[in-house]
């Protein structure tokens, strides 16, 4: 769900889109390219499902990406927000730093393939964190460091399946059940993706292995940022606890921008540049 | 050297006087009789009983561990991560594993890792295993609630415990991601459906040990062909120093060989304290009892002061009449002992099987103990109960005994 962190990008241009789901995945991609327009209801299949999903998520994130985001955590007793900067380039790569309140400015998150690094200029230390710790909540809030660092599992590591077609702000969007594979490191059951034509994931649900919804992502005030619309709001709640969710806001988001490689390492984690 | 060869040929009358003198007052006798009876049978049961606790818990301790032995790479017991392996045992270590005095050895990998549901995550020990080698050994957990055992070294399913499932509200048949770290400290994760819900034999296991095989999870991290720990048996737990050389210099200087007291020295300072635990017991038990025998023999010599007198004034010699004192004492004894004997195996003859504690299971947990209790009864033990009941029974009985052969005839036979 870094998704979320990295700011929805949606609209690149297709080939983009094309190139990048060839070289980061490497299987799957025989699907035809599939465009919002000529998907017909009656001949959707499997594949079609799985390569919506894939450009929704090749679109959200973009080649690259810089956003400035409030972070908002809500509980029932207390309320919270943090300004971010996040930074993103391919699947795998981000950077996240806080920018306000001052309390917490200059902590930041450093994900690499998978891995992750929190830095703290309060203990002046870079921590792994441990794979223990990534079920963990990420900075206080509803998402966890694994929903962080593990962006690209949600097209390679499910098998996706069209259910349903809806219409939003005159728009179809697609309704998709994404079943993790057996040994996908995926605690969820199922999850039910609700992708506009446009490539804005509006909704994203996750059911528990018995069936029961467990917490959603939910997307609202989709405006144009940067030439491409992009979710405004994006909020993470527990279904069995409605006073407790965490909001993204996108203040502002600029795409394909040029990032240069030492971003994406640990002593940039330490001393900020940007 | 004359009065101790004469004191040696009247013995067997001494005895038979002695005898004789014990049944005079037979109501005095029976009492004091099973008062050191149930003194000797409280000695002996309750320590086979102790020992039957002790023993469980070293038991369960080994199977937990597990094995009297284990083999690990020198720095695992500092830091026990995947980094501190070494290779499956080949070679001579595998041919001194395979025959006696090793009864069975097992080659587990064993990290550190994370069980995640949808609704919680929680860090455990995480097994990679061989079903049949463990299940040789004894160390895979007692009873299976539900679903199956694992398969085979190469299952990828999880068998995890009932309370940690419970605390993950997960079940048989769902899935759970495994989260470790691979020997670059990067994360290892994977998806795993429980196959299995066990019942640990200590309800603190279940949360602590989840199990799959070993093959699958040397593949999550990267490390085929490679183990952290071979834990093995022998004959006798307490005997390990007799054949753990062999399996060290077979091992050879790049592993380290522990016994089971090394790498718990808890466990075995419970061994230790037990057989200091029992002769207290049986000291302060016996003190109790030595008030009452000595107090009978004070009696029985102050009954008999007239006739203790006479005797003496017809010729007998003060030591025959502390010998005398002692043999009635001797006696007693004796008597109280067989029938304290007699009493234990009785009462622990029909717990052989087993003492059902259930009803204070969670006592019982806090020592790290099952629910039942079994008894075990130490040759030792009677004969240290024995020892202490005879030797410092007589002891207490040469007070009385020396005062009675002290006793001047004249005094004595105007005594009314």
């Amino acid at each position: 769900m870094l998704v979320s962190l990295a700011g929805p990008a949606v609209g690149a241009p297709e080939e983009d889109a094309s190139a990048r789901r060839d070289d980061s995945t490497g299987t799957g991609s025989e699907a035809a390219g599939l465009s919002a327009d000529t998907g017909a209801p009656s001949t959707a299949t499997d594949l079609d499902a799985a390569d919506i999903v894939r450009r929704a998520m090749d679109h959200y994130r973009g080649l690259s990406s810089r956003a400035r985001m409030t972070m908002t955590i809500h509980r029932p007793d207390w309320e919270r927000s943090l300004s971010l900067d996040a930074w993103t380039r391919g699947d795998d790569h981000t950077l996240v730093r806080v920018t306000a309140p001052a309390r917490d400015a200059g902590n930041a998150t450093l994900t690499v393939e998978g891995n992750m690094w929190t830095w703290s200029p309060g203990i002046n230390r870079v921590i792994k964190i441990p794979s223990s710790m990534m079920n963990q909540n990420w900075m206080g809030s509803d998402f966890s460091n694994k929903d962080v660092s593990k962006d690209a599992a949600l097209v390679d590591e499910y098998d996706h399946r069209l259910l349903d077609r809806e219409r939003h702000e005159g728009q179809t969007v697609y309704v998709i059940e994404s079943v993790p594979h057996e040994e996908a490191a995926v605690v969820w059951g199922r999850e039910v993706l609700r992708i506009r034509a446009d490539w804005v994931l509006l909704e994203q649900r996750f059911y528990d292995q018995a069936g029961a919804l467990v917490k959603t992502l939910v997307s609202r005030d989709i405006r144009v940022m940067d030439g491409r619309p992009v979710a405004a709001v994006m909020r993470m709640g527990r279904v069995d606890r409605p006073g407790e969710w965490t909001e993204l806001h996108t203040r502002d988001v600029d795409f394909d921008i040029a990032l240069s490689d030492s971003l994406f390492t640990l002593s940039s984690l330490r001393n900020p540049r940007q | 050297m004359m009065r101790i060869a004469t004191s040696l040929r009247l013995l067997p009358s001494l005895l038979t006087l002695a005898w004789r003198n014990l049944w005079r007052n037979h109501r005095r006798t029976l009492v004091m009789l099973s008062a050191i009876a149930l003194g000797v049978w409280a000695m002996i049961f309750m320590t086979a009983m102790m020992r039957g606790m002790i023993d469980q818990m070293v038991q369960n301790g080994l199977a937990t561990l597990p094995g009297h032995a284990q083999i690990h790479h020198p720095d695992f017991v500092r830091d026990p991560s995947v980094v501190n392996r070494f290779a499956e045992p080949g070679g001579e270590l595998l041919a001194a594993l395979e025959q006696p005095p090793v009864t069975a050895w097992a080659a587990r990998l064993r990290v550190p890792a994370v069980v995640a549901s949808e609704y919680a995550s929680r860090g455990v020990t995480l097994l990679g295993v061989d079903p049949a080698a463990e299940a040789a050994l004894g160390s895979l957990p007692g009873e299976l609630v539900a679903g199956r055992a694992l398969q085979g070294p190469a299952d990828a399913g999880v068998v995890l415990g009932e309370s940690l499932a419970q605390r993950l509200e997960t079940a048989v048949g769902r899935r759970v991601v495994l989260m470790s770290q691979d020997p670059d400290n990067d994360v290892a994760d994977r998806g795993a459906r429980v196959v299995g819900i066990y019942r640990g034999r200590l309800e603190g296991d279940e949360e602590r040990f989840a199990y799959t095989g070993r093959d699958s999870l040397q593949a999550l991290l990267g490390v085929e062909g490679e183990v952290t720990e071979a834990a093995m048996n022998g004959p006798d737990y307490r005997r390990v120093v007799a054949w753990l050389p062999d399996i060290r210099r077979a091992a050879g200087a790049s592993l380290s060989v522990q016994p089971w007291q090394t790498l718990n020295p808890f466990l075995a300072s419970m061994l230790g304290l037990q057989d200091g635990y029992a002769l207290v017991f049986m000291l302060v038990v016996f003190l109790v009892l030595s008030f009452g025998l000595v107090n009978t023999l004070v009696m029985a010599v102050f009954e008999r002061t007239r006739e203790l007198g006479l005797i003496q004034a017809l010729g007998m010699r003060p030591g025959l009449i502390l010998l005398l004192i002692l043999m009635e004492s001797l006696w007693l004894l004796l008597l109280g002992l067989a029938l304290g004997n007699a009493l234990a195996l009785a009462t622990l003859w029909p717990l052989r099987d087993g003492l059902d504690l259930s009803a204070v299971a969670a006592g019982l947990e806090m020592m790290a103990m099952g629910t039942t209790l079994y008894p075990l009864l130490e040759l030792s033990d009677m004969a240290m109960a024995s020892a202490v009941v005879v030797g410092l029974g007589l002891l207490a009985s040469l007070l009385p005994a020396w005062r009675a052969s002290r006793l001047a005839p004249v005094v004595a036979l105007a005594r009314d």
